[in-house]
């Protein structure tokens, strides 16, 4: 069923304003906290009434303030499930899912069963909520909310009590539920693993604003902005200059033309060093500035000795720092010659093969097709010399 | 001696001791008075049973439970406002709930003969119209007694529903419960001991009182005279004295006790369950 939701709101100190939709999809609304993600599943769920706005689920109208209509949390039909869970302490599983259900006791227990049971706490049914243990807990809260047959799942950080391995099969049961009972579900999270496991479509919040609201895949790859950027773990964004436009995609040199980089090549000077970028249906002027995004693990390390390579898109650097992380590798390049300091993630088992351990000195290949430009924005990250000057 | 040196808890737990004895007999020796009292005393028994002694025990129990129940139906949605809102000036009308734990009885009951005594605020309208006057009523009594001892529920109360989490409340919502079922199933079951333990606090001190029920109902054998006021009636005639006060004390401890005794075992079962 398809939510469609606009609401604005003064909040605290921030202005409060979201627009965006979901159907039969995971959508995560991603954010620190205090950005305005929990406030959002209030507003759905009718806990907090906005001051303007549209929502809506399928074809009923949840809130209108220009129809006045603003139907208490009761009459919303949507599954609400918090951090804290909200279990109902004086009341056994059963009890507690069968809270939300109607009707005569052999009705309830017709629609609590078979919950209990596709969750796997059927047995707990008569156990006391605090005699359970966190991943049970979770699965009651799980049940309980979807037991009133609800189109609409709202999900507040829900796994982050939970330890490692515990929310990983959690979120696999999540998708399981989603994919079987056709829901839709909100899911709040300050978690990016998890933002990126679950989402289908993805929005990202900061100070009670949506900065980009799309695909999963379009978000972490083509981030609207250096905020978003930011915000979703892009560990270079790198200031340039376009110097001019290169040849159209195809060919360019290694593999750009990659799908998806529609048109053709910008050129852009970082530090000293040439990057080719696709252009991506944005034209910024020639001498203007941009930001250049680019993830940690799309760096490539290439030996072979520098000045036999091509000079476009290809940075000599050396290894400053390097963080070990169990399953891979944080380094941290200084360029040796022109170009910008860059942070390349690499998983255990090519460090060891490459042999970064020993070697030092290595030239990093920055794929065209994973460079992204972004508009600079104003009194935004890094501070411009033009704008302190103002 | 240093307060490092292993002697220093060895003198902390004699004092710890002998500090606990000394205040554990000062509580002990009024009671084994009485009782040693009663059993020298041969009227003790006799007049436990006289008239007078029973019309004041009935009258005190019944109005006490008035009290308590007027405390817990007018008290108990002013506790949960006051635990659940956010309105400014609440520590200011929570204090105002306060001022009669902390206000002398007596004081009490001036205040209420200036709003419901003869001259009072409502009370002479009141007469005017209808004829009834508070005075010697034992009406007059449960007021009293209310005015005192709803406080310490409605203190007791709102303690106990500010401790129930609001989102179980929220998500009772969200599951299609109304408030008031929220209320009824989700809000008063965990608020339970707080409120049991807001009604025997009240009850007792509504036994209890004296003060402001001497001064605003006077002590009408019957009618106003409660047992601590028969008691006090007792100790200033000459003809039982010490005696029948003696014997009244004695029989409202053992009464009080019992209640309190009863009432523990008939509601223990949920305080632990929870």
């Amino acid at each position: 069923m398809r939510l469609a939701y606009d609401a604005r709101m003064r909040v605290g100190a921030f202005d409060y304003e979201a627009a965006f939709e979901a159907e039969g999809e995971v959508v995560v609304l991603f954010g620190h906290s205090g950005a305005g993600k929990s406030l959002t599943l209030q507003a759905i769920a009718g806990l907090l009434r906005p001051e303007a706005g549209r929502i809506s689920l399928g074809d009923r109208v949840l809130f209108d303030s220009a129809g006045g209509v603003h139907l208490p949390p009761q009459a919303r039909g949507v599954g609400y499930v918090v951090q804290e869970l909200a279990l109902f302490p004086h009341m056994t599983v059963g009890e507690n899912v069968a809270f939300a259900v109607q009707g005569p006791r052999d009705v309830r227990a017709a629609r609590v069963r078979p919950l209990l049971e596709g969750l796997e706490i059927a047995d707990y049914e008569d156990r006391l909520p605090g005699t359970l243990s966190g991943g049970q807990r979770q699965r009651v809260a799980l049940a309980r909310a979807l037991a009133r047959d609800v189109p609409l799942l709202l999900l507040d950080e829900p796994f982050s009590a939970l330890d490692a391995s515990l929310r990983r099969t959690m979120r696999a049961e999540l998708l399981r539920l989603r994919a079987e009972m056709g829901l839709t579900v909100v899911f709040v999270t300050h978690d990016l693993r998890e933002a990126h496991l679950l989402a289908d479509r993805l929005a990202v919040f900061d100070h009670g604003r949506i900065l980009q609201f799309d695909r999963r895949e379009e978000v972490f790859r083509h981030p609207r902005s250096r905020r978003v950027a930011e915000l979703t773990g892009v560990a270079n964004i790198l200031r340039g200059v376009v110097t001019g436009y290169g040849p159209a995609a195809g060919a360019a040199v290694g593999s750009a033309g990659a799908p998806g980089s529609a048109g053709g090549l910008v050129d852009v000077q970082v530090g000293g060093a040439l990057l080719r970028a696709p252009e991506r249906g944005w034209r910024p002027g020639v001498g203007s500035t941009v930001d250049v995004a680019l993830r940690a693990e799309r760096i490539n390390l290439r030996r072979g000795a520098p000045r036999e390579i091509a000079d476009v898109n290809l940075v000599q650097a050396v290894v400053e720092e390097e963080h070990a992380y169990g399953a891979g590798f944080t380094l941290r390049f200084r360029a040796l010659g022109a170009g910008p300091a860059l942070e390349v993630d690499l998983p255990s088992r090519p460090y060891e093969v490459l042999g970064v351990g020993d070697r030092k000195a290595w030239t990093l290949e920055l794929p065209p097709e994973d460079l992204h430009l972004m508009p600079v924005e104003e009194g935004a990250g890094l501070p411009s010399v033009a704008g302190e000057d103002a | 001696m240093s307060l490092r040196s292993p002697r220093a808890d060895l003198v902390a737990l004699a004092l710890l001791v002998g500090l606990g004895g000394v205040f554990a007999l000062f509580f002990v020796l009024p009671f084994a008075g009485l009782v040693q009292r009663a059993a020298s005393d041969g009227r003790v028994l006799d007049l436990a049973g006289s008239r007078e002694v029973r019309a004041a025990l009935v009258l005190s129990l019944w109005t006490g439970a008035v009290s308590t129940a007027l405390a817990v139906v007018f008290g108990t949605p002013v506790a949960y406002w006051l635990a659940r809102t956010n309105v400014r000036g609440r520590s200011i009308l929570e204090a105002l709930v306060d001022l009669p734990i902390v206000l002398p009885p007596t004081v009490a009951g001036v205040a209420l003969l200036t709003a419901f005594g003869a001259r009072g605020l409502v009370g002479e309208p009141l007469e005017a119209l209808t004829g009834f006057r508070f005075t010697f009523t034992t009406a007059a009594v449960v007021l009293a007694q209310v005015l005192v001892a709803a406080p310490f529920y409605v203190r007791a109360a709102r303690a106990g529903f500010a401790g129930v989490d609001a989102q179980l409340e929220r998500v009772a919502y969200t599951l299609g419960a109304s408030r008031v079922e929220t209320f009824v199933r989700i809000t008063l079951p965990q608020a339970r001991p707080a409120l049991l333990a807001g009604v025997v606090l009240c009850w007792a001190r509504a036994m209890g009182e004296l003060g402001a029920t001497l001064i605003f109902a006077g002590s009408l054998e019957g009618r106003t005279r409660t047992m601590p006021l028969a008691i006090l009636d007792a100790f200033e005639r000459t003809s039982l004295g010490l005696s029948g006060a003696v014997s009244m004390s004695l029989i409202l401890l053992v009464v009080a006790l019992a209640v309190l005794v009863v009432f523990r075992l008939a509601t223990a079962p949920e305080v632990t369950a929870r």
